[in-house]
């Protein structure tokens, strides 16, 4: 299960897919990760940024939607105070 | 105008107004995507997310020492030191404080998601960090500092 969370004001939103469903062509899973493409473009033109991590290792920025992606954060932009 | 007619057309025009400030104010969001969640729980939801992310040691560095270590990528006398509650992230060198920088997310998010933010863009988007970054370089003796890498 592949896991994309959006930080707000609300905490992390959290959005999940079947990886495997995806590739088998699985209705429910490929409307699952098409509605996390759509929120994850809505995001990024918004001026987030994406990042995929792994526990114990560094972040890796992500430019573009990555459905194989195990997990994905999106941060808001960030501002000089 | 008949008055009935201009307090149906004040109520409608009150609502319309009302509607547009919440739909603003959730950055878009129409109303039944926005779950209710209040302070409390996005706080601890984001002590959750902070302690799955980070590393044993690291999160019992946050809780004691009130911060967070963050080798640069780039440079590797460079910590970024990033406070657990408000305030501004140190670059630290040869265990000297040799900038200040003021940069936080434009939205609001509670304390944890803030180091989270911090820690991602430091170690997956160093330069657009910092390039963001208002940057106060602080005055240190060059005794301070070691010579080369």
């Amino acid at each position: 299960m592949a896991v994309m969370q959006v930080l707000s004001k609300l905490g992390d939103t959290r959005y999940e897919w079947d990886v495997a469903g995806v590739t088998g062509g699985d209705p429910a899973a490929v409307a699952a990760v098409r509605e996390a493409e759509r929120i994850f473009a809505q995001h990024r033109a918004r001026g987030a940024t994406a990042f995929k991590v792994w526990p114990g290792r560094p972040a890796e920025r992500l430019d573009r939607f990555d459905p194989q992606a195990e997990h994905v954060l999106l941060v808001p932009r960030i501002a000089g105070g | 105008m008949d008055p009935i007619v201009f307090l149906v057309a004040t109520f409608l025009i009150t609502c319309l107004a009302i509607g547009l400030v919440v739909h603003l104010v959730n950055d878009g969001e129409s109303w039944s995507r926005t779950p209710s969640v209040s302070w409390r729980e996005a706080h601890e939801r984001a002590e959750t997310l902070l302690k799955e992310m980070l590393t044993a040691e690291e999160y019992v560095q946050l809780g004691e020492r009130g911060y967070l270590d963050v080798p640069s990528p780039s440079e590797p006398r460079w910590t970024y030191r990033v406070p657990h509650k408000a305030g501004r992230v140190s670059i630290v060198q040869d265990g000297v404080e040799i900038e200040s920088l003021c940069v936080s997310p434009a939205e609001s998010l509670p304390p944890g998601d803030v180091v989270l933010v911090h820690k991602l863009m430091i170690e997956g988007d160093e330069q657009e960090y910092l390039r963001r970054a208002n940057r106060y370089r602080l005055r240190v003796p060059a005794r301070f500092l070691r010579t080369g890498a």
